[in-house]
């Protein structure tokens, strides 16, 4: 038993002093949920982002006044920072007195083209006369909308952004407009809402179905990585021959392995669900039975896989790149960040024989994050069939010495 | 002559038989464009949105249908039940739903789909605005009208990412040609055998750079033309800027490779610390989500990140975004002066002895 516990110690603790390991097997686990964390938890708002845009004002106006310089004091507003220290949605960008407006027109959008502004809105010549054309005209819904004309650059997803908002901005100012026509009755408005559906909790956060994914993360490449690693790198460097000539069994050094990389994941676990649990504020409850039933699952699953890649692999070049081709299309098509969707027979088949897909639906499920797609049966069942089709083939294929 | 051709011949041996570059230099980006164009293609457009619409029994119809088809989704599934409706909704079968029941409308979404639900509410926005107005028997009276400047303006999320993909490959073909290949040359002593025979250090530096530049330019080739023939990416690429910044990048990026090797104790320790660089600029240059939704500290530090703008320029040279030339010929120049002027470093590290 000492022995064993040895042999478990020494995994860990060489797996903690190499940085390289580190790096993989705690650090990019972490680093992975702390950016997918900021950044899909604030998806959509558009936070500290100031985007630069400039606003050509050419409305000739009518006695009325100039409902253009409406819309420019609007995005001046939305230019002015709301409290100190936090930016305002828009830089604005206009042409000063005395500047050719068409000149400055096009300089802006040579600037817009290269990316130094996000979008030029042009309020036209006609805008005020075309505006009380449309709402004196008649009241059918043919009547045509007065067009702001919102320049934008291709491929650039600032540019994308900033359209959405100037488009919600003009929505709000039509809809001013209208009312101050008395053309909508405000009272008469639709009542929308929205609905989120596809979680068991109504306090459903993008953090809580992400944690689980990372840990099962972090647990696939633990298994897919290190067991090829130690076994194909001692093996070729005779490490593991020099374990032969002691007393050590192959089954005593696989248990002690074993136990090794199960306190590797148990760190690794921990450190994701801290940063998970008090950085980002996740509610999931992993410390239940079911739950932890799930994660012991995962790391004997992987262990397993990565004994089939040793198992398969010569050296152990010919095994990083047998996990590197694994990793990729199993760990996406397994759902771990975002769920899959509708994708083609192919892809569909590697998605409903990946244990990842079934481990991480499973704990997901068991934790109460989102209803399971496959039930409890499958979840468990195509793991085990994983673990025992990977023994099996490992029993037969793994030669755990140079040259036998 | 001859002796670089030799040299050429066996560099390009050693590559091909070499699976883990082989599997890294070809396969690694085919995999990711074909998963990714499969999962994600049409993430982040309206063109490419299914709507689920219930509408109450004896609730008129028409004039949500009609606000629907105005902004423009690729289809509206008309669903019977509510209960029909949420079903639909998580299983994919539409991407959100909306339900009217003569005095509420309420969108519908899966909570799960974070990435692509902000797209869905932009046009649940542009649906209520407009049925809120055809409800009085109004239009708007004032609409935006869209005009893309330069660029690609059918760029969807996937648009972006092949670029980036492509430029994550010549990176890491650069990368670990110093930090993979010569320092496993290295740690190997067949630097040494090389280096007591008349062969001059940069003869073989010579022969790394041709093959790794034939290795990028079939390996982005071949990615390139699997995007545009399977995903049907709207690329218009530059030929002659494409290959001028694939022979700067690459330059550079071995240029990078030698700082790297210079900066660990062991010839075998480049390629763990290459690894762990390129793999945080990956997450870090825009390449999978978009710089501009990252926080301000992340953004300002992508500025830094050569990944970033070697994916800014595969954008430009395949058309998909525009960049000001001065800017395109800065980085060039940068990569290859980085490139060139660690050459002599390169050559010398190729030919120190390492101390026993």
């Amino acid at each position: 038993m000492n022995g064993i516990l040895h042999l478990a110690r020494t995994q860990l603790v060489t797996a903690l002093r190499e940085r390289i390991t580190l790096f993989w097997f705690l650090i990019f686990p972490v680093f992975l949920l702390a950016l997918m964390g900021f950044i899909f938890t604030n998806v959509g708002k558009t936070q500290d982002l100031t985007f630069e845009v400039t606003i050509v004002n050419l409305d000739r106006g009518t006695r009325g006044g100039s409902f253009g310089a409406s819309v420019v004091e609007t995005f001046r507003e939305l230019a002015t920072s709301s409290a100190p220290g936090h930016p305002s949605l828009f830089r604005l960008h206009e042409p000063e007195a005395g500047n050719d407006p068409h000149g400055y027109l096009a300089d802006e959008i040579a600037a817009l083209r290269i990316g130094k502004r996000a979008a030029v809105i042009v309020i036209p010549e006609d805008f005020s006369e075309s505006l009380y054309a449309a709402a004196a005209g008649p009241k059918s819904a043919d009547a045509p909308a007065t067009l702001v004309t919102v320049h934008t650059s291709g491929g650039r997803t600032s540019s994308e952004m900033a359209l959405g908002v100037i488009e919600q901005v003009v929505a709000r100012v039509d809809q001013e407009i209208l009312a101050k026509l008395g053309l909508f009755d405000a009272a008469r408005a639709v009542t929308v809402d929205q609905q989120l559906i596809g979680a068991e909790s109504q306090t459903f956060a993008y953090i809580d179905f992400l944690v689980p994914g990372v840990v099962v993360m972090g647990f696939f490449v633990a298994g897919l990585f290190s067991v090829p690693g130690t076994i194909l790198f001692g093996r070729e460097s005779r490490v593991l021959r020099r374990y032969w000539v002691t007393p050590l069994s192959v089954p005593r050094f696989l248990v002690g392995f074993s136990l090794g990389h199960l306190a590797l994941c148990g760190v690794q676990f921990a450190c994701v669900w801290i940063l998970g649990r008090f950085a980002f504020g996740a509610h999931v409850k992993l410390f239940q039975p079911l739950a932890i039933a799930y994660l012991v699952l995962a790391i004997v699953t992987f262990l397993a896989i990565g004994f089939l890649v040793a198992a398969l692999a010569r050296t152990p070049g010919a095994g990083m790149a047998i996990a590197n081709i694994i990793n990729m299309p199993l760990m996406f098509l397994g759902g771990l960040f975002f769920p899959t969707g509708a994708m083609p027979p192919a892809l569909r088949a590697i998605m409903l024989t990946n244990p990842v897909t079934y481990i991480a639906d499973g704990l997901r499920a068991s934790v109460g994050v989102s209803p399971s797609a496959y039930g409890h049966a499958a979840s468990i069942g195509v793991p085990l069939a994983w673990i025992l089709g990977c023994a099996v083939v490992a029993a037969f294929r793994l030669k755990w010495d140079v040259g036998r | 002559m001859k002796a670089l051709r030799a040299l050429v011949t066996a560099e390009a041996h050693i590559f091909v038989r070499d699976k883990a570059s082989m599997t890294f230099t070809f396969l690694f980006p085919l995999l990711f464009i074909v998963i990714f164009g499969y999962l994600m293609g049409g993430v982040g457009t309206a063109e490419g949105a299914k709507v689920g619409l219930y509408v109450a029994p004896k609730v008129a119809a028409a004039r949500l249908e009609a606000a629907v088809a105005e902004v423009g989704v690729a289809d509206v599934v008309r669903i019977a039940a509510i209960p029909d409706l949420e079903k639909a909704i998580k299983d994919r079968k539409v991407d959100f739903g909306a339900e009217w029941d003569g005095t509420t409308l309420r969108f519908v979404y899966d909570v799960r789909r974070t990435q692509e639900n902000f797209t869905f509410q932009e046009l649940a926005r542009g649906i209520s605005a407009r049925f809120e107005l055809a409800n009085q028997g109004r239009r708007a009276i004032l609409d935006v009208r869209s005009v893309v400047e330069g660029g690609e303006a059918r760029a969807d999320w996937f648009t972006l990412v092949v670029p980036g993909i492509l430029a994550f490959s010549i990176l890491s073909a650069g990368l670990f040609a110093v930090a993979g290949h010569v320092t496993s040359m290295k740690q190997r002593r067949l630097v040494e055998r090389l280096v007591v025979t008349p062969m001059r250090p940069v003869a073989l530096l010579a022969a790394v750079v041709i093959v790794r530049l034939a290795v990028v330019f079939v390996s982005t080739l071949v990615t390139l033309s699997v995007a545009i023939l399977l995903f049907h990416v709207p690329f218009h690429v530059n030929w002659f800027l494409y290959a001028v910044f694939l022979i700067a990048a690459t330059l550079g990026t071995m240029g990078l490779g030698t700082i790297l090797s210079l900066l660990v104790k062991q010839p075998s320790s480049a390629s763990n610390l290459a690894n762990v660089f390129s793999m945080l600029m990956l997450f870090l240059s825009g390449i999978y989500f978009p710089i501009e939704i990252m926080p301000a500290v992340l953004r300002e530090l992508s500025l830094i990140l050569p990944l970033r703008h070697m994916a800014d320029v595969m954008r430009y040279v395949t058309g998909v975004m525009d960049m000001s030339a001065l800017r395109f010929w800065v980085i060039c120049g940068v990569f290859l002066a980085v490139g060139v002027g660690l050459l002599p470093i390169l050559s010398r590290y190729v030919v120190r002895v390492d101390r026993r």
